[in-house]
């Protein structure tokens, strides 16, 4: 499970990583307590990060309790930041030139993220990266990576079975475990990710840390599953096109995009043009998602003007096209569609079903 | 007619309505003035008592139709104006008041006032859609008087106005609220509403209103037996739903199915 070297230390140990971060001019940004739940945004000091603050995620139920327990995906993924909600794309002068923005990023530090936020990074790569997203590749050029590995997954996780988690494996700068209140296990996963361990006081982890790390990640792991599994998974989808199950779902849906907006990896957009007053115009990139009911209307036309239509390409896209279109699922298993979705759907428990149908025939 | 020189002339007409969508027009503040050196303000009698004749090129009505008089009004509104736009929830659904067609008229005719005999009412509070074509419609209970400034500067300068229909919720999330329904358990009608007003309620921690009238393709029977999971009532249920846009036309077709 690690191929590369484990170091232990004290709880003091991952502050003076984050003081070392910050003193090295990186702004961080991750979990902290806001508006009731847990989120990401920009840390000032490492006290913000609610350790000892847990969440209960279950489906359509959002709730932090401070008696203790582990937080687990935050409210919003790293899809905020390196591909935010609004973007300018151009400005159209009253001269009919362009003005393009030029993105300048600062040093950015994610601090304490969790694998599955991590595989979204990887998937982002691939979709906005390999499509020459300017904001996403500058900003992207700028990140250090330090992810938090989960040993308490949520009701709603299936890192496990989407082969994202509880571990991170590769893609970080530094991976660190809460074993405990006060043991901390740190590896390291790039140059500078060794160059930061350097800083701190760790002493290699012993095989007792170590068996017990392997234990606590092999529970997670059995926690955090859905109820299918990834083998043949497209081709059953792809079998079980007319599924009922699709047309239950819809009953229950709202057709809100909920899940498209809190989705890592969910990427599409809409453009919209506006003019101002004194002649200029913007080009605007807006948050859009396949279960808009525009999403899909095109001139002279509508392909999937039926809810169930659109909750089912969504279902296809992740776990069928994606892997045709970028090479992996498209999804990461941090349940946040589950979490978010006010109508409580469980998106594990709608496949399930599918797949099943086709052992049925 | 005095028409200022290339000049489009602006009217706004008030039927039956607060006069809050109007006021979110005068709010506009420097960006009314801005607006002015394209725009002739030709009949605004919130604002101004120097009332010019049309035609006009736009027409921004505000307030629902529920009187003889409104009817006739909004027709010749429609003839003297080359671009209509009902504004708020009033004038695109009929409004608040719309709600007192759902119960008997005379009998509200004499809860209401003194000599019901004296008063001269439609018996139903209707859209302006129901009497005349209309161009562009926005809702809201106000109007949100940046998408208002919106559509007037894509009417300036002369195209089709372009509004997303979609859900609050993506307008909420994209600002980057927490939703009331999942962290809270209160209900909300952002998931059946159209954007268009910042998620404004929901920015303020509560639950949205549906102010601004049904998104395109809503839900309202899911989100009823969400309601009922978080504890409602159905008739609690119904009478959110029913709230200021109870007249639009998804939200009767879901009530009369609902309430039977």
């Amino acid at each position: 499970m690690f191929s590369g070297s484990l170091y232990s230390g004290e709880l003091s140990e991952l502050r003076k990583l984050f003081e070392e971060i910050k003193a090295r001019g990186y702004k961080i940004i991750g979990p902290r307590l806001e508006d009731g739940v847990i989120r990401l945004g920009e840390l000032e000091g490492f006290d913000e990060i609610p350790y000892g603050i847990g969440d209960i995620q279950k489906p359509g139920y959002y709730r932090v309790r401070a008696n203790g327990g582990r937080f687990r995906s935050p409210l919003d993924s790293p899809k905020r930041i390196l591909y935010p909600p609004e973007l300018t794309l151009f400005r159209l002068t009253r001269d009919w030139e362009l003005e393009r923005p030029e993105y300048e990023f600062e040093a950015t530090a994610l601090f304490g993220i969790k694998p599955c936020d991590l595989a979204a990074i990887g998937i982002m790569d691939r979709v906005q990266g390999e499509l020459g997203d300017e904001y996403f590749l500058k900003m992207r050029e700028k990140l250090l990576i330090v992810v938090e590995n989960c040993v308490e997954p949520s009701e709603n996780c299936f890192c496990a079975t989407m082969g994202t988690g509880p571990a991170a494996s590769i893609g970080f700068d530094i991976a660190y475990t809460r074993l405990d209140d006060s043991t901390i296990l740190f590896q390291p996963g790039s140059d500078l990710g060794v160059d930061l361990l350097g800083e701190l006081t760790l002493e290699p982890a012993t095989p007792d840390q170590i068996e017990t790390l392997r234990k606590a990640l092999l529970k997670a792991s059995e926690k955090a599953r859905a109820g299918f599994r990834l083998e043949n998974l497209p081709d059953m989808l792809e079998l079980n096109l007319e599924s009922e199950t699709y047309r239950e779902i819809a009953e229950r849906c709202l057709g809100c995009a909920n899940c498209n907006m809190v989705c890592p990896t969910c990427f599409c957009f809409d453009v919209i043009d506006e003019p101002e007053l004194d002649g200029s115009a913007r080009r605007i990139r807006v948050w859009d998602g396949c279960h808009s009911y525009s999403y899909a209307q095109v001139a002279g036309g509508h392909f999937r003007k039926d809810l169930w239509a659109r909750y089912r390409h969504w279902v296809l896209h992740k776990f069928v096209y994606w892997l045709r279109q970028f090479g992996s699922f498209g999804c990461v298993g941090c349940g946040r569609c589950i979490t978010w979705c006010p109508a409580g759907i469980d998106l594990r428990e709608v496949i399930s079903k599918v797949v099943r149908e086709v052992g049925e025939g | 007619m005095s028409g200022e020189k290339n000049k489009v002339r602006l009217a706004v007409f008030k039927l039956t309505s607060c006069s809050g969508c109007q006021q979110q027009i005068i709010d506009l503040g420097d960006q009314l003035l801005a607006l002015l050196d394209r725009i002739e303000i030709a009949y605004f009698l919130e604002a101004s008592s120097d009332a010019k004749p049309g035609p006009y090129d736009v027409a921004l009505v505000e307030g629902s139709v529920s009187t003889p008089h409104e009817e006739e009004l909004v027709k010749k509104i429609r003839e003297n104006s080359r671009i209509v736009v009902s504004v708020g929830s009033c004038a695109t659904y009929g409004g608040i008041q719309a709600l007192r067609n759902w119960m008997d008229f005379e009998e509200v005719k004499k809860a209401v006032y003194e000599k019901p005999e004296l008063i001269e009412a439609l018996e139903k509070s209707r859209p302006v859609s129901d009497f005349i074509d209309v161009d562009y419609a926005i809702g809201g209970c106000p109007a949100n008087k940046l998408q208002l400034l919106s559509v007037l500067k894509q009417v300036l300068i002369g195209r089709r106005v372009y509004q997303r229909g979609e859900g609050l919720c993506q307008e909420c999330k994209r600002k980057g609220n927490v939703c009331v329904v999942v962290a809270k358990g209160q209900p909300c009608l952002g998931p059946i509403t159209r954007e268009g007003c910042g998620a404004l309620c929901p920015s303020y921690g509560r639950g949205c209103y549906g102010c601004f009238g049904p998104m395109v393709d809503p839900q309202p029977g899911a989100l009823a037996r969400r309601f009922e999971d978080l504890g409602l009532s159905r008739e609690e249920a119904a009478l959110r739903i029913r709230s200021i846009t109870s007249w639009s036309e998804p939200v009767r077709r879901f009530l009369e199915k609902y309430e039977r």
